[in-house]
């Protein structure tokens, strides 16, 4: 038995159509009915270019596209053996404004679709305006972001050798001001503890410390019994050299070494999205991978007793925020405002051919812009985004992530639920 | 340059339609100022749709200062080119747009105008305005999902026919049959499913580039045929509120706008609102005197970067582009692409990007003006409004509407 079911409000929309059989979920197909062919937008235009169209691919991780783009150029001007030497200050800017992103978007997927949606699901209906709380936390965020990147979203501001903008002590101030800010948002109205607290926490047994609208979230998950579903391969991969998080793989918790060359596209029927793997196999990214392989006590402690399920993936994208927001005051308060700003010289002749691959941790996972030069213009142009590694349909061997998280399930909104669980987005994935 | 494009720009920037007028003279406003003020006082009249909230109790449970509401009024009435007077009247219309039914879909875009939209500007006050816009439908912002979803917005448009604005966001991609985009189970196309929803609607505002002329999506070779809705949509007042990301603060100028007055704001000829886009970015940049002083960034991290001066040459396209960015900025007006060093890339103009690309400096780029001759539309959709009298409420005299056809007579 089929029965078809659209899933919408994922930045864009995707079709789940499941498959039952004997009353539980057997598959799940994923289409995404959508697209714009910015890889072939690309192509035939000046390499730099993609600092200004790849950003416009999602409205959501804008920032993380053009750290990619700029990224991939940087690697490919090395490739050809010129030098690009990012200054601490532009290297420690980006990953300020990159941190903001992650985290407004973090906050927003709480208040917008965990909250009010398990909430309904578990009918526990509450009077709160989650909308406002979203809003009010990223609108202060992305502020801060803006101080220094120009705008939110769609801003261009880095380019090869570094950023355009150059900052003044009043601006990382104003933007010291408004991380305390949402620090102070953040302890009082979402977790009821102190940042410090939340990340000194290395064992389950203090969850129940946690207060604010997070611990409605544990407790519904807890006492609705849903805290063990959703569990998938329970491998994960982080490819990002960024933020504070360590790249590698995790199977499940042994960590090794990776390289992106082992990484593949898969073409998907039905579906404008593409699959990905590495080395053949699927693997989960985002918030749960990072702190897998970061090794963060608290996330393991939760992955001993509850594995990769939706409250471990749940409270890894939330206990992020925390962790991020720590790392950017501290971003902040190192800034060394007598270096450069930008330490390419553009007077150097700009190498006509060179491939180059930018990767970047996003919000929801390791995002892949490959570019390859030839003649001075982009021949070839490759956006592997993070969706597209937790919502492939998988292939012959293996069920995909997300379908295999939801498989054995006999309801469909508890699916759905799980399906969210991932943070989805729907405009990346197609591009 | 050649002569004729010089022509060209010059007939761009002394067209009828590009011209603001923020004088019209005492007459005018008091005529004006005594409908807005009647048409508020009927809407005081009709109870705010879909159980909003109230706007004056949100104030007080935010802890929101009056005097910072009425800094906030004072400013948004100046952004619509409305004389300090009006700030009364734009304060009250603030409190009454959760009587004007809002429909918000989004096409083939990145949902960043949507984005923009929750984190809008203004010291806590959009962010009460997000909850006070009766939006009955957002894909993002909707909490329903899949059918339910479906069956709300069917809902809204059956329940305020002919009332409901309608935002769109992103391009309309025509390709493939539309197959580029489509909707749902039911896989109606983009393209179908936007006539279905603008049929009903009193006035569509196309939010963002993509909306407006297809944008990013729409750049060379514009692999699925992307198009902007008033190239697909016709005999519907149409609002074009450009750039990538639109300005949240236009957004809700054009609302409040139609809230007091009844009308769509005046509009330049390529449909976007005069109040906002009545200017070049170059006309009020913050690093102009750069420019006007022959100083500009030669490359990036120079010291002409340490120093702010112009980035003219560094491929920004200011001159040429209609907006209000230098003005009221982004991010609750913290800062602007400019303010970065990083210019304008045109986002607000037709044809952006293949026609602006930043990287390619101004003098290198090759723009050709964007010439208009629409006047004789935007007069059409002025008094298609007119006869659409939207929102159950007798709609007073459409006065931009009206001051756009006496001019677009004079010009004829």
């Amino acid at each position: 038995m089929i029965i078809k079911k659209l899933i919408e409000k994922v930045e864009g929309e995707a079709e789940l159509n499941f498959s039952f059989k004997d009353k539980k979920i057997d598959n799940v197909d994923i289409n995404f009915s959508f697209f714009r062919g910015v890889e072939n937008i690309l192509v035939g235009k000046a390499p730099q270019d993609a600092l200004v169209i790849t950003p416009r691919v999602c409205g959501i991780c804008n920032h993380a596209h053009l750290i990619a783009s700029v990224r991939a150029i940087e690697d490919g001007y090395r490739s050809v053996g010129l030098e690009v030497n990012l200054t601490k200050k532009a290297n420690d800017i980006r990953e300020f404004t990159l941190a903001c992103e992650l985290i407004q978007n973090h906050i927003k997927w709480l208040y917008l679709t965990i909250l009010p949606q398990l909430e309904k699901l578990l009918d526990h209906p509450s009077e709160e305006n989650y909308a406002l709380k979203a809003s009010y936390l990223s609108s202060i965020i992305t502020k801060a972001l803006a101080i220094f990147a120009g705008q939110w979203p769609h801003s261009s501001y880095a380019v090869v050798g570094g950023v355009t903008c150059d900052p003044t002590y009043v601006d990382v101030i104003q933007a010291e001001n408004l991380i305390d800010e949402s620090i102070k948002f953040f302890e009082q109205a979402v977790m009821g503890m102190k940042i410090e607290t939340l990340l000194s926490m290395d064992s389950v047994l203090d969850l129940p410390k946690i207060g604010g609208d997070f611990s409605k979230v544990l407790y519904l998950l807890g006492s609705s019994g849903m805290a063990e579903l959703g569990k998938s391969h329970d491998r994960f991969i982080v490819f990002g050299e960024c933020l504070c998080f360590k790249i590698g793989k995790s199977i499940p918790t042994r960590v090794s070494t990776i390289d992106t060359r082992f990484v593949k596209e898969l073409n998907q029927k039905n579906s404008f999205a593409k699959g990905v793997t590495y080395k053949d196999r699927l693997f989960e990214v985002g918030p749960l991978a990072r702190g897998m392989i970061s090794k963060e006590p608290i996330i393991k402690s939760l992955h001993k007793r509850y594995k990769d399920s939706l409250l471990t993936r749940i409270f890894a994208r939330v206990y992020e925020v925390g962790l991020l927001l720590d790392y950017s005051k501290k971003i902040l308060g190192s800034l060394d405002m007598s270096e450069p700003s930008c330490t390419f010289d553009a007077s150097t002749q700009q190498p006509m051919s060179f491939e180059g691959v930018g990767v970047v941790e996003a919000a929801r996972g390791s995002l892949i812009h490959k570019t390859t030069v030839k003649d001075g213009l982009v021949s070839n142009y490759e956006i592997i985004v993070p969706t597209q590694w937790n919502l492939s349909n998988g292939h012959k061997e293996e069920k995909g992530i997300a379908v295999k998280a939801m498989v054995g399930l006999t309801s469909i909104d508890e699916a759905s639920f799980v399906f969210k669980s991932f943070d989805v987005c729907s405009v990346c994935t197609t591009q | 340059m050649a002569v004729d494009k010089q022509e060209s720009v010059k007939s761009l920037f002394t067209a009828q339609s590009a011209k603001v007028d923020t004088n019209r003279g005492d007459a005018y406003y008091e005529k004006l100022y005594a409908q807005c003020r009647a048409r508020l006082d009927e809407l005081k009249e009709l109870a705010p749709l879909n159980n909003r909230m109230d706007f004056k109790e949100s104030i007080e449970d935010e802890g929101l200062d009056r005097r910072d509401f009425l800094k906030w009024a004072s400013a948004t009435t100046a952004m619509l080119m409305l004389p300090a007077s009006f700030t009364p009247l734009v304060a009250d219309a603030a409190v009454m747009m959760n009587r004007v039914p809002v429909v918000w879909i989004e096409l083939s875009d990145c949902a960043g105008n949507t984005e923009a939209l929750i984190r809008s500007d203004g010291p806590k006050i959009d962010e009460i305005i997000l909850d006070i816009i009766s939006l009955e439908f957002n894909e993002t912002l909707l909490a329903a999902s899949g059918h339910q979803a479906e069956k709300q917005l069917e809902d809204a448009i059956e329940h305020f026919k002919g009332k409901y604005l309608l935002f769109v966001e992103g391009a309309v991609p025509m390709g493939m049959d539309g197959q580029y985009g489509t909707i749902g189970a039911s896989g109606e196309t983009f393209h179908d499913h936007l006539q279905r929803i603008a049929k009903d609607a009193a006035a569509i505002v196309a939010v963002g580039s993509c909306a407006t002329f297809g944008g990013i999506p729409a750049a060379a070779p514009n692999p699925t045929d992307a198009k902007g809705v008033m190239d697909v949509v016709k005999g519907k007042p149409i609002i074009n509120i450009p750039a990538c990301p639109a300005n949240p603060s236009n957004m809700v100028g054009v609302i409040l706008h139609y809230v007091l007055t009844g009308s769509i704001p005046e509009l330049d000829s390529l449909l976007r609102p005069k109040f906002a886009f009545g200017y070049r970015i170059h006309d009020n940049c913050e690093r102009r005197a750069h420019f006007d002083a022959g100083e500009y960034v030669e490359e990036w991290g120079d010291e002409g970067a340490k120093n702010n001066f112009c980035l003219y040459k560094v491929g920004c396209k200011g001159p040429m582009t209609f907006n209000n960015c230098s003005i009221i900025r982004y991010n609750e007006g913290v800062n602007w692409p400019v303010g970065v060093g990083r210019g304008c890339i045109g986002c607000s103009e037709p044809d952006f990007w293949d026609k602006y690309a930043y990287e390619r400096p101004m003098a290198n780029a090759n723009i050709k003006a964007p010439t208009g001759g629409v006047e004789k539309t935007v007069d059409e959709f002025g008094l298609g409004l007119l006869t659409a009298a939207g929102v159950g409420i007798a709609i007073h005299a459409a006065a931009s509407a009206v001051a756009g056809k006496k001019e677009s007579e004079k010009e004829a």
